[in-house]
């Protein structure tokens, strides 16, 4: 479904993203791991049309993203960094403007604008004006922005970012439930968001890409002889620890924990 | 088509629930009604000297609308020229600094969708205007009567009048939507429009010849030179291909400054 191979994005003497090659299959859900400026966001703003590329590809459902953006974009729901609400709209009138915007059949406009406002929890903000939000309400109504018109792609930029523990949940079971008819790429800080909701981790560090990987992959790979479970999220650390600074090693565990 | 309407529509909430459209509205009711009052004044004052001194022939030469409507139009004409760097300024400068011009460029529109959609909401904004000046002689015609009993205003020219206002503020909004597709601040946007704006209308008092081709040529470039045929009740064709190409031109950059984004 998302198709990368070999993309550079260089900002004068900065090399944001530096040869980055990897497939999703559809209805994968990829976890985008990586520190702060490794070139996370700068793939995802590829990815959604809005940068162009320094050279290499980059396809979403078989379209280029440079050479037919109105294709891609029509099947890509995006949620930026900063949730990219208009402040001086109300909920309603702002979701009404994007799916208008989406071309979302004018019949559905209003079933649709109610479906994502329930399904992220908005629904109780919808005449209140963007401005006198919280950030947490803010990164929801983006959220249902990006929802609207179900596309088949979902780019979500750190989705969880001022949220509360339980808003968290529900975002995260929201995500989940995407998974097989949705292809969901999403990039985040929080280790076991990772564990839990995604399927694949995709992991960068200066622009490069370290490892990609199912989960029980990138353990069997990075931590071998450790069993692990859901619940214990310290392997996740040490495995990113690994990839992403080698050159300040992780604290030595000991190895073999189980038997 | 519907992306264009839902932009405009958008652009339209915004300028009318935030206090610019109003503040240019009140401004433009403002000096109007100021005006309107003293050249009224004026005019009455004119007439009554005129009856008082027997001189049918001036009599015969004083015209209410040109010397009420069409004076108090050039300074509304005015007005719009200095207003519209206002309303234009927010039009893509706002979107960059809120961040949510990445969901404009991330949404399936076009480029020249989504300037259309912006310009359209401005060209909605300066025809509010208009419909206040509008105003005026309107109620001046409740009063005023023509000799041998037709109209006291003559609203042919009330009407080129205000085509050649709009067509002003077109071709100003297309200059500063222009300038404000090139950068992330508003007021950066607002005082570039105003300068190229002011630079145009103000060209031919720095021309120090009084005559010949550069004189000709500055006189040419000025907007004011193109309004007042308009207010004077005639339709010139070189002054409206004047404001129609000048609003083309900003329209057509707007769409490249914005495509332009893809490429860098």
């Amino acid at each position: 479904m998302i198709e990368v191979r070999n993309l550079v994005k260089r900002y004068r003497d900065l090399v944001a993203v530096d040869g980055l090659t990897f497939t999703v299959g559809k209805g994968e859900i990829v976890g985008f791991l990586g520190p702060n400026g490794a070139g996370k966001s700068t793939t995802m703003r590829i990815l959604t049309g809005f940068l162009p590329a320094t050279s290499g590809t980059a396809k979403v459902a078989g379209f280029d993203v440079f050479e037919e953006p109105l294709e891609v974009k029509r099947r890509v729901g995006y949620l930026p960094e900063q949730p990219p609400v208009h402040a001086d709209l109300t909920v309603r009138s702002y979701l009404r403007f994007c799916a208008d915007l989406k071309g979302v059949p004018r019949r559905s406009v209003r079933s649709e604008i109610d479906r994502v406002a329930a399904r992220t929890g908005s629904d109780g903000v919808m005449d209140r004006v963007v401005r006198n939000l919280s950030k947490g309400y803010r990164q929801r109504v983006g959220l249902a922005q990006a929802l609207l018109g179900d596309p088949e792609v979902l780019v979500l930029d750190e989705p969880t970012v001022g949220l509360d523990p339980l808003q968290i949940r529900e975002v995260r079971d929201l995500v989940r439930g995407l998974a097989g008819r949705h292809t969901v790429i999403l990039s985040t800080h929080i280790l076991p968001e990772v564990a839990m909701t995604c399927e694949k981790v995709l992991v960068v560090n200066q622009g490069r890409l370290v490892d990609y990987d199912t989960v029980e992959g990138l353990v069997a790979k990075h931590l071998p002889g450790r069993t692990v479970t859901l619940e214990d999220i310290g392997f996740l650390e040490d495995i990113y620890a690994k990839l992403v600074a080698p050159a300040a090693p992780a604290a030595p565990r000991a190895e073999g924990a189980a038997p | 088509m519907r992306r264009t309407l839902a932009i405009a529509r958008k652009e339209l909430e915004v300028t009318f629930t935030t206090p610019i459209a109003w503040v240019v509205l009140m401004l433009v009711a403002f000096v109007s009604a100021l005006l309107f009052n003293g050249f009224l004044d004026a005019y009455r004052f004119l007439s009554l000297r005129a009856l008082t001194m027997q001189a049918p022939e001036v009599m015969e030469q004083l015209n209410l609308t040109d010397a009420v409507v069409s004076r108090l139009y050039a300074w509304v004409a005015l007005l719009v020229l200095l207003a519209a760097p206002f309303l234009s300024m927010r039009l893509f400068a706002e979107e960059k600094r809120a961040r949510t011009f990445e969901l404009l460029l991330t949404l399936p529109v076009r480029p020249l969708e989504i300037v259309l959609g912006k310009y359209l909401a401005a060209l909605v904004a300066i025809a509010a205007a208009l419909v206040v000046a509008a105003f005026y002689p309107a109620l001046l015609s409740l009063w005023a009567e023509g000799t041998a009993g037709g109209a006291g205003v003559e609203w042919q020219t009330v009407g080129t009048g205000l085509l050649g206002i709009f067509l002003l503020g077109a071709m100003a909004l297309a200059v500063g939507m222009f300038a404000s597709a090139l950068t992330e601040s508003t007021v950066v946007a607002a005082l570039v429009s105003l300068f190229v704006l002011g630079g145009l209308s103000l060209v031919p008092a720095l021309a120090v010849v009084n005559e010949g081709p550069l004189k000709e040529l500055t006189l040419a470039l000025s907007p004011f030179q193109h309004v007042a045929p308009f207010l004077a009740g005639r339709i010139e064709l070189r002054s409206l291909v004047y404001f129609v190409s000048f609003a083309a031109l900003g329209v057509y950059l707007s769409d490249r400054a914005v495509e332009g984004h893809r490429w860098i």
